[in-house]
């Protein structure tokens, strides 16, 4: 019982970090509120201030249920052990139900190739700004905003978590749509992620427009035009090259109809190398089988081989010779 | 608060240590065994030094598994080289946990028979080799080389078998080892 006991409270004292500290290699992209519901980090009192510069930019005006852009950029980046740091936009700072989506917004594309309102971006040594873009249906009419947090570790060792947010929200106007406003549907989901060495085929669908123009660049880079054909009624498709490496290739689209012109956003699509999976039930038996079948195979080994000489006394020092 | 991943530098570093010098010792005792060298007086401490830090190490390998599980980044299996090194981890611990019940089940005995001695050093010092080889690959997942990175052996392709033939498996190994305890006690 009581070596019972002792292991128990080994096994404890090993489970408790990552109950109680940060984590250092992050926790990947996921829709999270500022203080990731405990899933970033254990205790929002464990927090120390950031001293980096959290800025959201937002467009003043945004159509009801109609695609807006929004960035945020943190410059004075701290340099950390392992480069991560990762970027909230939320629609209130109280840590709780401050999601995008609480607030009536819902994330189409982010700039890391999910649809996630946290998103880790790895910050290169030396590197001191990041901008991470999103691409949001707009909410109800009405005054919305959204702010920016960010997470991030130390370069001392210390594993400490750091927090900042931004000054001030960002304010949108949102509207109701004019009536003939070319725009896109209002089902509109573009693609976000494909794999390396696959084009796409882009089909958009659009309301109220005539003809529509289609730019992509590949992140920072020169501006393409895509060609664009009409696929029936207020459908469109046009196609974006293969990429030979993970790459971000942006998008937009310029929408021409009886109401004034309009621009999308850009629109993000994050080609990836083909992700790798496995039945992990059939590993996880696999693994048992073998640790079993080596076990057994050994002991049915010895068990055949183990019948003693009875000239040799393992254990006798006097007797040096050689024995095989 | 000591986070995970250096919790598992800690933990890895005992396994490691331990195995390293068990499989020094299973070395020591397999040469001993045979009287080669001059080693014959020294079987008695290698075998006992050999089966202790096997045993420890075998201790220390669940706790070296759970940090690492802590402190991986993403989630689950999602990578060919964390199914080989779980897929070696276990075979080593099976061969290791053989090795020692053998021990137990023969006593020092196990060094008089000619094949016996020969299958426990080569056993130990197998396990041993796997184990170090599983931490190997932890290495190369983490920092992309290792110190056995020169092996021509390739662990980007999983050698994974359709799930009834290892569920037949782990019954063929449960049926041998209930006969081998029913043989045991007649």
């Amino acid at each position: 019982m009581k070596r019972f006991s002792l292991t128990l409270v080994v096994l404890m004292l090993l489970l408790a970090p990552s109950l109680g500290s940060a984590n250092p290699n992050g926790v990947g992209s996921g829709t999270f509120d500022a203080q990731c519901g405990g899933a970033c980090h254990g205790d929002a009192d464990m927090n120390r201030s950031s001293t980096a510069t959290v800025v959201v930019n937002a467009p003043d005006v945004a159509y009801e249920g109609l695609l807006t852009s929004v960035s945020v950029t943190v410059s004075d980046i701290e340099t950390t052990t392992t480069g991560l740091l990762g970027f909230f936009l939320l629609s209130d700072l109280s840590g709780a139900s401050d999601t995008p989506a609480d607030a009536g917004w819902t994330i189409v594309s982010n700039s890391e190739g999910g649809t996630e309102n946290y998103v880790e971006a790895v910050i290169a040594s030396g590197q001191t700004q990041h901008t991470v873009h999103w691409t949001l249906r707009a909410p109800p009419v009405g005054l919305a905003s959204l702010h920016a947090a960010i997470h991030h570790g130390s370069q001392d060792g210390s594993d400490a978590p750091f927090f900042g947010a931004s000054s001030g929200p960002a304010t949108i106007d949102v509207r109701e749509v004019p009536e003939d406003l070319p725009r896109l549907a209002a089902n509109f989901e573009p693609t976000v992620r494909r794999n390396v060495g696959e084009s796409t085929t882009m089909t958009v669908a659009t309301e109220h427009v005539n003809q529509v123009t289609v730019e992509w660049k590949v992140s920072s880079g020169e501006v393409n035009t895509a060609t664009v054909t009409s696929v029936g009624e207020n459908t469109w498709s046009f196609a974006l090259p293969a990429s030979l490496q993970p790459v971000q290739i942006e998008w937009r689209a310029h929408l021409e109809g009886e109401g004034p012109d309009q621009t999308t956003p850009w629109f993000q699509l994050q080609s990836e190398e083909p992700s790798w999976s496995v039945d992990e039930n059939a590993a996880y038996v696999q693994s048992v089988a073998m640790l079993l079948v080596f076990m057994v195979a050994f002991l049915s080994l010895q068990r055949r081989s183990s019948a003693p000489s009875k000239n040799f006394d393992p254990f006798d020092s006097t007797e040096d010779e050689e024995v095989a | 608060m000591v986070s995970a991943p250096t919790l598992h530098v800690v933990t890895t570093e005992i396994a490691v240590g331990s195995f390293a010098m068990a499989g020094f010792a299973f070395l020591v005792a397999g040469l001993a065994s045979h009287g080669w060298f001059g080693l014959k007086r020294h079987l008695q401490l290698a075998d006992h030094v050999a089966h202790f830090a096997l045993a420890f190490g075998l201790l220390a390998l669940p706790f070296a598994i759970m940090t690492g599980i802590q402190s991986s980044p993403g989630e689950g299996l999602d990578h060919p080289l964390l199914i080989n090194k779980m897929l070696l981890g276990s075979s080593a611990f099976g061969l290791a946990f053989g090795v020692l019940l053998a021990r137990r089940n023969h006593g020092a005995s196990i060094w008089s028979s000619h094949l016996g001695r020969r299958w426990q050093a080569l056993g130990g010092m197998g396990a041993v080799g796997m184990v170090l080889l599983t931490a190997s690959l932890g290495g190369t997942f983490a920092r992309g080389e290792s110190l056995l990175s020169w092996m021509p052996v390739s662990f980007d392709t999983v050698p994974l078998m359709p799930l009834w033939f290892s569920a037949g498996l782990v019954l063929v190994a449960l049926v041998n080892m209930g006969l081998m305890r029913k043989q045991s006690s007649t």
